[in-house]
């Protein structure tokens, strides 16, 4: 299947091999970016990021697509110049929740150009290896392989996402747009943070350098991670963390267990609710109500303990390695480490 | 098992099998890419050997022979180091494998061809309803099982279920999935199309889920929760036309053109907390009895086709014609000559490859592939004849 694609399209997938075509068609010279006429895309680009670092939401403004894609490149060389592996994947992140607004709104719109309904699908088949097929029995639905759901929807906690809820006939999964989308955000995310880790240009333009060095100011300096090295939290925490940075929704438990974790060794509330804020359901009101909650502020009064470890392993949320033998309680971790250490260099 | 068994019995098991590996080498059927899998042979002491590879099938063969495993085993999965530590393998993909066993379809007849042994005093006896030796009382006790026709047709039944699942809802294409009779009390059933292959342990967990029938929620169907009704009743954008929702729809008698039906049944039974029960023992009952862990864990060892089961002597075979498959007949597949064997049970009858036996005397003298099943099953005890009296010897017998 090839298609080409009108350059319009580009502009919301800035990502597809297309449009790195496109830019090769262009005889397009990285030290251009320091021509006076490109320094719109540039502060474009960089504002961005800066919006990405502050609020962690991403842009949909949508520009021509030259505009596009130049912007994307110029990010990526931005976010390559800076060198912070908590940004890049915080910006890939919202690349990929922007492109998700796209793929919805193209899918919910797809018959009526026979040439946008291609498009689409052309983001799931290149990108994702995935077959997405509008339903010839259902409008607005959408058929994919059993195996391909399967292989994703693990990654949910709620019960609709189990295949017995499911619309399932001779070998299709049945999704709505939102469901569509939903079930691949996670990849399209990662997907994103692997192509711009691989990418190596060949030199950065002064001009992008000096952008990359104000935003490298104003990153916080102990970022999303709080203050302790990530390898200070145990490997239940370390997971829970590492899939809200991928922009999954954490089942309740594992909210639960990560908020009163960061209580228990003295994050305050503040920092703990904008913990959550990588979440795709984020909300500050309700999360800080909830931990607010757990912290005894509220209700009960009664401060939550940090579920036990067997209790975890029991949901499903332990992710022991050795340096958790004989852990009763997460907050256990490190500390018997640490000192037996001591003992060993006294000794 | 292992103490039911004396030094005859053993010895003469392994004759027998290795005589099938011999003559009947030709059945083992070969695992496509041979060389990726991992092997385990199974010894007549109960000792696994794991991590073993083959590079062809007669290598394997002449193996089975050369050793005569009890019980021969290799991965669904391919590794690129099938001989290393299972972290260390390099897994690339494993068939999508069912288990459909007897233990798990609760049937009635069971416990009537169910045979205990009391391991302290050596008497035998029909299981029925006694826990302990009604002779010593004691519970040191082996049980062993010889399936009945009523038990091999329940558990056809489960496997026509599976088909279906497989086929109508999965997309399955039938000449995909290869059904195996086990050798003992089940079957196994294979399916082939490589595209579920890379499936892992969670993505086939909630395969296994949906084939089972746990898991199903009344939003399912469209009824939700509300606070001020109880319920509401919205049906899904795609109705209730295929796979679970259908199954449901059908036995509930319910259907989108009438709401009022189903909101009525929702009432009739106590509101929608008796409804969500109600659904999920439906769907319990409407599901498939396959061992889910079985079919989750991908690195698993399955007995190989064509090969004997050490349970019973019998052979795990392809059934090209499930309806007409009779597992008594056609994986018996052991040599006709005949041995003498000191039966441990009064009055045993049963049918085996194509032949009624009652067996009323202690020492009878049965064709080998009785003798085997017996003697596998710990039914019976392998004898031999003194050379110089004619009289047979009698085997110590077991603690
Ligand atoms: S053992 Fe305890 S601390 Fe370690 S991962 Fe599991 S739950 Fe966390
Ligand atoms: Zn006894
Ligand atoms: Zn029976």
């Amino acid at each position: 299947m090839d298609i080409r694609l009108g350059n319009a399209d580009l502009a919301r997938y800035p990502f597809l091999n297309e449009a790195a075509e496109y830019m090769s068609q262009t005889y397009f010279n990285l030290d251009d970016l320091n021509l006076p006429e490109l320094q719109h895309i540039v502060e474009r680009a960089s504002n961005r990021i800066r919006n990405e670092i502050i609020h962690g939401k991403p842009d949909y403004a949508l520009e021509r697509h030259e505009v596009e894609i130049l912007t994307f490149l110029v990010g990526i060389l931005i976010i390559k110049a800076i060198n912070s592996d908590n940004l890049t994947k915080k910006h890939s992140l919202c690349e990929a929740l922007r492109a998700e607004k796209f793929l919805v709104q193209d899918l919910k719109t797809q018959g009526e150009l026979a040439n946008k309904k291609l498009l689409v699908f052309k983001v799931f088949k290149e990108l994702l290896k995935m077959d997405v097929l509008p339903s010839l029995k259902y409008q607005l639905m959408f058929e994919v392989k059993v195996t391909d759901y399967l292989k994703r929807s693990h990654l949910f906690h709620e019960q609709e996402w189990k295949l017995i809820n499911r619309l399932v006939h001779d070998g299709r999964v049945f999704l709505d747009p939102d469901e569509t989308v939903r079930l691949i955000r996670s990849e399209l995310a990662n997907l994103l943070f692997e192509r711009i880790r691989q990418m190596n240009p060949s030199h950065i333009p002064t001009t992008i350098r000096e952008h990359a060095n104000i935003l490298r100011s104003i990153l916080p300096v102990a970022p999303r991670r709080l203050d302790n090295a990530p390898s200070a939290f145990p490997p239940c925490i370390n997971h829970a963390l590492d899939q809200m940075a991928a922009g999954e929704n954490l089942p309740h438990s594992a909210r639960v267990m990560l908020a009163t974790y960061m209580l228990a060794i003295g994050k305050n509330i503040e920092e703990i609710v904008s913990l959550f804020e990588n979440a795709p359901d984020y909300n500050e009101r309700i999360s800080r109500y909830q931990v607010e909650h757990l912290a005894g502020e509220r209700g009960s009064h009664v401060r939550y303990l940090v579920p036990s470890c067997a209790k975890l392993r029991n949901d499903g949320l332990c992710f022991a390695t050795s340096q958790c033998e004989g852990l009763i309680n997460p907050v256990q971790f490190g500390r018997a480490a640490k000192s037996y250490s001591k003992k060993a260099s006294v000794g | 098992m292992i103490l039911t068994k004396t030094g005859e019995d053993l010895h003469l098991l392994k004759i027998a099998f290795r005589e099938f590996y011999f003559n009947q080498g030709n059945m083992v059927e070969e695992p496509p890419k041979i060389r990726n899998r991992e092997f385990g042979l199974m010894g007549f002491d109960g000792v696994m050997k794991r991590h073993l590879t083959f590079s062809s099938l007669g290598g394997l063969i002449a193996s089975l022979i050369f050793e005569t495993p009890s019980d021969v085993f290799a991965s669904n999965a391919q590794y690129d180091f099938p001989t290393l530590p299972i972290s260390e393998k390099g897994w690339r993909g494993a068939e999508l494998i069912f288990d459909i066993d007897l233990k798990d379809l609760d049937m009635k007849c069971i416990r009537s061809h169910s045979y205990a042994r009391c391991l302290s005093c050596s008497s035998s006896y029909v299981s029925g309803s006694q826990e302990s030796c009604p002779k010593c009382g004691s519970n040191n006790i082996a049980e062993s099982m010889l399936p009945c026709d009523r038990c091999v047709n329940g558990l056809k039944n489960e496997v026509l279920k599976l088909h279906r699942f497989l086929t109508s809802d999965i997309g399955i294409s039938p000449e995909m999935i290869g059904t195996y009779f086990s050798g003992n009390n089940g079957f196994h059933v294979h399916v082939q199309d490589e595209s579920f292959n890379d499936l892992d342990s969670r993505a086939r967990a909630d395969l296994a889920a949906y084939i089972l029938g746990v898991g199903i929620s009344a939003d399912a169907i469209g009824v939700t929760k509300d606070i001020r009704n109880d319920f509401r009743i919205r049906f899904p954008i795609g109705g209730l036309d295929h796979g679970w929702r259908k199954r449901l729809s059908d036995r509930l008698g319910i259907s989108v053109s009438s709401q009022k039906r189903l909101s009525n049944l929702i009432k009739d039974l106590g509101g929608l907390e008796q409804f969500r029960k109600r659904v999920a023992e439906i769907t319990r009952d409407m599901g498939v009895r396959i061992d889910s862990q079985v079919t989750t864990d991908v690195h698993r060892v399955f007995r190989l086709p064509g090969t004997l089961n050490g349970k019973s002597g019998l052979t795990k075979i392809l059934c090209t014609d499930l309806n007409s498959f009779d597992p008594f007949d056609e994986s018996c597949q052991l040599s006709n000559r005949e041995v003498t064997v000191r039966v441990t049970i009064p009055k045993l009858k049963l049918r085996l490859k194509g032949e009624r036996f009652n067996l009323n005397e202690e020492y009878v003298r049965v064709p080998m592939f009785l003798a085997v099943y017996l003697i596998s099953k710990g039914l019976a005890h392998a004898v031999r004849l003194d050379p110089g009296t004619g009289r047979f010897i009698v085997p110590a017998s077991t603690p």
